[in-house]
């Protein structure tokens, strides 16, 4: 469905350096540096599938997701979509895609939802029977009740994303890009819309790509990730892959009756955290149960918990380029 | 094309609603749309307070250019700025995407995106202006000359619409960098300009861009009766010229904004 | 707090100003395509007077005069009415109001710091007349041009001060852009904008010469085009001065009173 071969994104940007004359001069000559937004990058998406572009800002997510919607046009390498060009933006094709720009609304501000969704209807093209079908079934997945008649002026940030993610659907498509949908988003609100997504996609089998610096997202709706850096691919593959090769250690909490020396500890693992009643320690998988056997024994141990190390440390390693995961990446995610 | 119609007709009541909205407004937006039209015909007044004929146009002659003159900015006021203010609001919120994703033109979502149908106040007012013109001339226009003048000023609102287009391109030109600030500053700014610049830009354009003559004084000439054949070959000539070059500025600008040359 | 510090002060803002009117290309474009009114009337009058002269004024004259006119006008304009408005809208006002310098202040230095590129628009202006018309076109009296430079800058605080009442009362309405634009219509007519006021029949006339608008654009032209004598000249910018004090008066009620419902409202 989705294919990009050695994608590259440059763009021009005016430099603009601080200071009157500075100022005045660029009035009458243009100084231009060349920005690297997407340098490298191939991968496939087949049908049904549910990936998500991770990184930070600048890596490059948002860049492809455009490129593919065809909304730019790449500087070199291609994207197909439909086994088509998305720059093209053949009517066909643009019928069957959507895309969602977190914070950024489609929605009519001044009017009610329901005017947009009725507007997308007449611009879809999408029959009586199937825009009321469709209608009641985001009705009932997203909970919208009477928000579609109220002015989008007037809903809270949640309930407006709710209508936004339903006026992307109206016509059914059958990719659904997501540029961080869920930022600005309360935790109620994210739970809520990675809910829908994950419901939506398993019912309609949806392809669906979407990019995003919250972890949770990729948990809870992508088997796959794809990880961006400074506009090339680190990663490609399943995420409990991706913890494995980057922090293979455990994380093993403490909590202590009383509290216990640092020596008594050392021999045990790497010391994370070390206070009064609480010890966090970093065991390599292979020592996990000679440590546990020996902190059972020694130690006065209240309670335990063995934990994988939180995956916004292991995103922050990846980025700081400092990780086992970019060397240990497959052949497929090879730029 | 019926689907063009039924869009065009779903973008119009879109534009009434929330006009509606606001109600308030629109009698005020009125009176003051009413007010600027006085300020159009004060210089008028006043020269012919003291003379009979400027420039071989008499008093009621003269009102008549007037008249077409208001109605073309009651086009370009009502129709073409308010969209050309939304473009660039959505270029600054980034939100131009979404109408390039629309399977539907995107020069005719942007075109028809938002009317301000009070200024068809205007609309009235030119009226208004013909009729004491030609009271003030003594006479009625023959049916001919209103079909010719009719035809001459569609043809020059073809022609403004064109403009238009072209100054909507500016838009991609001064935003065609991704560099967020850039577009963020550049259109705070732009929203800083009171419609007042604008209608200074527009009496610009119509003047110096295309001859004030051929978008006013041609369908004015008509309406008072004096057309040939030729005139009205070259108002409908330059209108298709200019319509189809506009358009073609369109694609290009797009294209660089979608980055297609670079 | 020394003069010194203050000055420093009102000089940051000055340059936000400055840099903000040659940052971007499209607004220096945008800005210039607002004062184009002159060019459009050159060629109307030009077409009066092909006929002759008209109230005194010749072909050549005409051109002079909306030459000025263009002149004034650029280094007078202010859009401060706007962005009181936008401020007051999406609370930047509140920002503002926390920095250690007065809004008001800020405001005028702000204005103060676009100038140069506007100077720069109209010395160029300046020069083109001089290059068309030869130097009779332009007032002979280096008294008169004394007077000159009071006059504008009279003119140029006149309409900051028109600007900073009307987007004030911006805390009283939703929006006071509508009023900025019905008095911009009265400037255009009243002003000599269009058309020079001695034009208007008499007893127009007489109540023009009562209305600010004159004293905004038109006492600067006249002044500069050479069409006043000394003794005119000097009523005429008095009067401005006082016009000027009146409105330093309606904004410093307008601001204060605005102000107050602003903090009781909760900004």
């Amino acid at each position: 469905m989705i294919a990009v071969r050695n994608l590259r994104k440059h763009y021009r940007v005016t430099k603009r350096p601080p200071g009157m004359v500075a100022a005045l001069r660029s009035l009458f000559h243009r100084r231009y540096e060349l920005v690297k937004a997407v340098d490298g990058v191939s991968f496939d998406i087949a049908k049904g599938e549910r990936v998500a572009l991770l990184g930070e800002n600048g890596a490059g997510k948002t860049t492809t997701l455009k490129v593919l919607s065809g909304l730019l046009h790449p500087t070199s390498g291609t994207a197909r979509v439909f086994d088509e060009d998305p720059a093209r933006r053949a009517r066909s094709s643009l019928r069957r895609i959507s895309l969602v720009l977190g914070q950024r609304q489609r929605l009519l501000w001044d009017l009610p939802p329901q005017e947009t969704f009725e507007l997308n209807r007449l611009v879809y093209e999408v029959p009586e029977a199937d825009f009321r079908a469709t209608l009641r079934e985001l009705d009932d997945l997203l909970e919208l009740g009477d928000l579609p008649r109220r002015p989008t002026r007037e809903l809270s940030l949640g309930e407006r994303m709710k209508c936004e993610l339903a006026a992307a659907l109206i016509h059914r498509p059958e990719i659904l890009f997501l540029d961080e949908p869920t930022i600005g988003l309360d935790v109620g609100m994210q739970l809520a819309v990675r809910g829908f997504l994950e419901r939506y996609g398993e019912q309609h089998g949806a392809t669906i790509l979407l990019t995003s610096h919250y972890m949770g997202d990729v948990v809870a709706l992508c088997p796959r990730v794809i990880v961006m850096n400074h506009g090339t691919i680190q990663y490609d593959g399943a995420l409990g892959e991706l913890t494995h090769r980057t922090r293979p250690e455990k994380l093993v909490v403490l909590h202590l009756e009383r509290s216990v020396d640092a020596r008594d500890l050392v021999a045990l693992g790497t010391l994370v955290a070390h206070r009064p009643l609480e010890v966090v320690l970093r065991v390599k998988p292979s020592e996990l149960k000679a440590v546990l056997a020996d902190a059972l024994i020694r130690l006065p141990i209240r309670d335990l918990s063995v934990q994988d190390p939180p995956l916004e440390e292991i995103m922050a390693e990846i980025f700081a380029g400092r990780s086992d995961g970019r060397r240990a990446a497959p052949a497929e995610g090879e730029s | 094309m019926a689907r063009y119609f039924q869009l065009l007709l779903a973008q119009l009541r879109l534009s009434l609603l929330v006009s509606a909205q606001y109600r308030v407004d629109f009698f005020v937006d009125g009176a003051i749309e009413v007010l600027w039209t006085t300020t159009a015909l004060a210089p008028l007044l006043v020269v012919f307070g003291l003379r009979t004929t400027v420039a071989g146009w008499s008093f009621g002659e003269a009102l008549v250019v007037v008249g077409f003159f208001t109605l073309l900015q009651a086009l370009l006021e009502g129709v073409m700025n308010p969209s050309f203010v939304a473009i660039v609001e959505h270029v600054r919120r980034g939100t131009l995407d979404y109408v390039l994703l629309l399977p539907a033109d995107a020069q005719f979502m942007v075109s028809t995106g938002r009317f301000h149908l009070w200024r068809s106040v205007n609309m009235v007012t030119g009226c208004g202006i013909f009729v004491f013109a030609f009271h003030e001339l003594g006479r009625r226009p023959t049916v001919t000359s209103v079909l010719m003048g009719m035809l001459l000023f569609a043809a020059a609102a073809v022609l403004l619409h064109a403009i238009w287009t072209l100054a909507m391109c500016s838009v991609f030109f001064a935003v065609k960098t991704e560099n967020i600030t850039d577009v963020l500053s550049a259109t705070l700014d732009a929203g800083r300009w009171p419609s007042a610049v604008f209608r200074g830009a527009t009496r610009l354009v119509l003047t110096f861009v295309v001859p004030l003559g051929l978008m006013t004084t041609l369908p004015a000439s008509a309406l008072l009766g004096h057309f040939d054949g030729r005139m009205v070959g070259a108002a409908l000539g330059e209108a298709v010229v200019l319509s189809a070059i506009a358009r073609l500025a369109w694609r290009r600008s797009l294209a660089r904004y979608t980055s297609a040359s670079s | 707090m020394s003069v010194g510090r203050e000055l420093l002060r009102l000089f940051a803002f000055i340059r936000i100003g400055a840099t903000g009117a040659v940052a971007y290309r499209t607004e220096a474009i945008v800005w210039v395509l607002s004062t184009t009114m002159p060019l459009i009337m050159i060629a109307f009058f030009g077409a009066v007077t092909r006929d002759g002269p008209i109230g005194g004024h010749s072909g050549a004259s005409v051109v002079g005069y909306f030459l000025a006119t263009f002149v004034v006008r650029s280094l007078t304009a202010s859009w401060v009415s706007w962005q009181i408005n936008l401020d007051i809208r999406d609370g930047t006002l509140a920002t503002r109001l926390l920095l250690p310098v007065h809004p008001l202040v800020a405001y005028t230095a702000e204005s103060i710091g676009s100038m140069p590129v506007r100077v720069l628009g109209s010395v160029v202006m300046g020069l083109v007349m001089l290059a068309l018309l030869g130097s009779h076109a332009l007032a002979q009296d280096p008294v008169i041009w004394a007077l000159w430079c009071a006059s504008i800058v009279l003119a140029w605080l006149l309409s900051l001060a028109v600007s900073v009442a009307i987007g004030a009362l911006a805390f009283f309405v939703d929006s006071s852009a509508k009023l900025m634009d019905a008095w911009l219509a009265g400037l255009f007519v009243f002003s000599g904008y269009l058309f020079p006021v001695d034009l208007f029949p008499a007893r127009v006339r007489a109540v023009v010469d009562w209305l600010p608008f004159r004293y905004q654009i038109g006492v600067p032209v006249e002044l500069m085009v050479g069409a006043l004598d000394r003794s005119t000249a000097l009523d005429l910018v008095l009067r401005q001065l006082g016009f000027v004090v009146l409105g330093a008066i309606t904004v410093r009620l307008v601001w204060q009173r605005g102000l107050a419902r602003y903090s009781a409202y909760g900004g």
